[in-house]
């Protein structure tokens, strides 16, 4: 159990070291920076309310992470959420090659493009990935290999990867 | 796709510049009223505990107005100069109906006709009153000064004044005292010299039975208190409300309750108001 003071730390904490990869796990789903943000508070709030006890660091961050794919998977089945018909997110400032594979990513699936954004981005080995989604390791060796492919179909690319198992 | 690609296209996407802080003072804002709600919901008890506590206060306020006046009036008609000091200017208007809900608090209110060997129970007419650990001496208003040495002494002796209450049955003829707000020693015999060099303030309280013909004096309880040009009416004081003409009517009238004070001798039977706070008609 925590009191606030230690709390109001370990909110504090979580927020600085984790709160970028949660918006940009929540926008690889919602493809939405504030729909991401809203998403990233809810879990904060979560956080707050159900004081989690960790065992380490790396605990921490995957409770966070798996806790922000579940909201967001709540939010796109919220009635308004698919009522909606949102302006794409403005993603023009990036330069033209980060742009153009940012989007192939987010016109995948989201089987498929979650797991590659925790491999890409978040650097997650198909083990880890697989206990995050809750799903078997050949499971998401299989998503991550039908993603790379069908990325390769979009942008190019992808043969030589290797994908740590 | 090379992955420094990916992780550069997502590491550059643009969020909020605050979001930190404003997730922050949001999540702090929730976790306020979270605790918010969990004091709302102790308010009662706490409300509870305080009324008790009030009424305890007021009562014993009361009490110890009219024990004052008691006790005062008997010196007085024994010509026994030494008076006792008083708490001054204290309403003897506050007959506070009990609460309806919680622990009735009883007055211990009187002179200690009995001390235990171990000196932590007394007894005040047939009732005996422990002192424990629990028990709180002196009161703890806010406002409340730290009581003296002279008006809460430390030992139980035969023929000290206490005042204070419980919350226990009385009729078990045993109980333990919540707060003991005063422990006073009986003045000691000085040679017949009179006491006091201040003059003592005497409460008027009650009903008036007879009205001089020209309606500046009243008879309360045998004696004949008449209002002059220097009778204040009303409370003073920088929170007091302005006299009401219900509270305080403007004539004196056979069966009004009155209450007030003098600093006059009651013995002679008739003495000056100092100050009048309450002219009560009596209700239809």
């Amino acid at each position: 159990m925590y009191n606030s003071y230690e709390l109001n730390e370990s909110v504090r904490r979580a927020l600085d070291l984790y709160s970028q990869s949660m918006i940009k796990i929540a926008f690889a789903y919602l493809k939405n920076i504030a729909d991401a943000e809203e998403v990233t508070q809810e879990v904060f709030l979560a956080y707050l309310q159900k004081r989690p006890v960790f065992e380490n660091s790396e605990h921490e961050k995957a409770w966070l992470i798996r806790t922000t794919i579940n909201k967001s998977k709540n939010m796109l089945k919220t009635g308004w959420f698919k009522s909606r018909n949102p302006v794409p997110e403005d993603l023009s400032y990036l330069p033209k090659e980060e742009n153009e594979v940012l989007q192939a990513v987010l016109s995948l699936d989201k089987k498929y493009r979650i797991p590659i954004h925790l491999h890409y981005y978040e650097g997650y080995s198909i083990q880890e990935i697989a206990v995050i989604m809750q799903a078997k390791a050949a499971t998401v060796g299989t998503w991550l290999a039908r993603g790379r492919s069908l990325l390769k179909d979009k942008i190019g690319g992808l043969e030589n990867e290797e994908i740590c198992l | 796709m090379k992955k420094s690609v990916y992780k550069s296209a997502m590491s550059r996407l643009r969020t909020s510049d605050d979001f930190k802080e404003a997730t922050y003072q949001k999540l702090m804002l929730e976790l306020d009223k979270t605790t918010n709600n969990s004091t709302v919901q102790k308010e009662p008890i706490i409300m509870e505990k305080s009324k008790k506590k009030w009424t305890g206060w007021t009562v014993g306020i009361a009490a110890a107005a009219i024990l004052t006046v008691g006790v005062i009036s008997i010196n007085q008609n024994q010509n026994n100069p030494a008076s006792t000091p008083t708490n001054q200017e204290q309403t003897a208007e506050a007959t506070t109906k009990p609460p309806i809900m919680g622990k009735v608090a009883v007055n211990i209110d009187g002179v200690i006709s009995e001390v235990s060997p171990d000196g932590k129970s007394f007894k005040v007419g047939d009732l005996w009153v422990e002192v424990t650990d629990q028990t709180q001496l002196g009161s703890s208003e806010p406002t409340a000064a730290e009581p003296s040495e002279e008006l809460l002494q430390k030992d139980f002796k035969v023929g000290n004044i206490v005042s204070g209450y419980t919350a226990q049955d009385v009729s078990t003829g045993k109980v333990t005292a919540d707060v003991i707000y005063n422990n006073i020693a009986p003045q000691a015999d000085n040679g017949g010299k009179p006491a006091t060099t201040a003059k003592v303030q005497v409460n008027i309280d009650g009903v008036i039975s007879e009205v001089s013909a020209d309606g500046k004096s009243f008879k309360v309880n045998d004696v004949w208190v008449t209002v002059t040009p220097d009778t204040i009416m009303g409370i003073d004081g920088p929170t007091a409300a302005e006299p009401s003409e219900e509270l305080l009517q403007k004539e004196f009238k056979v069966g009004n309750a009155v209450s007030g004070f003098t600093t006059e001798d009651l013995s002679t039977g008739k003495v000056n108001a100092t100050r009048i706070y309450n002219n009560i008609a009596p209700q239809k």
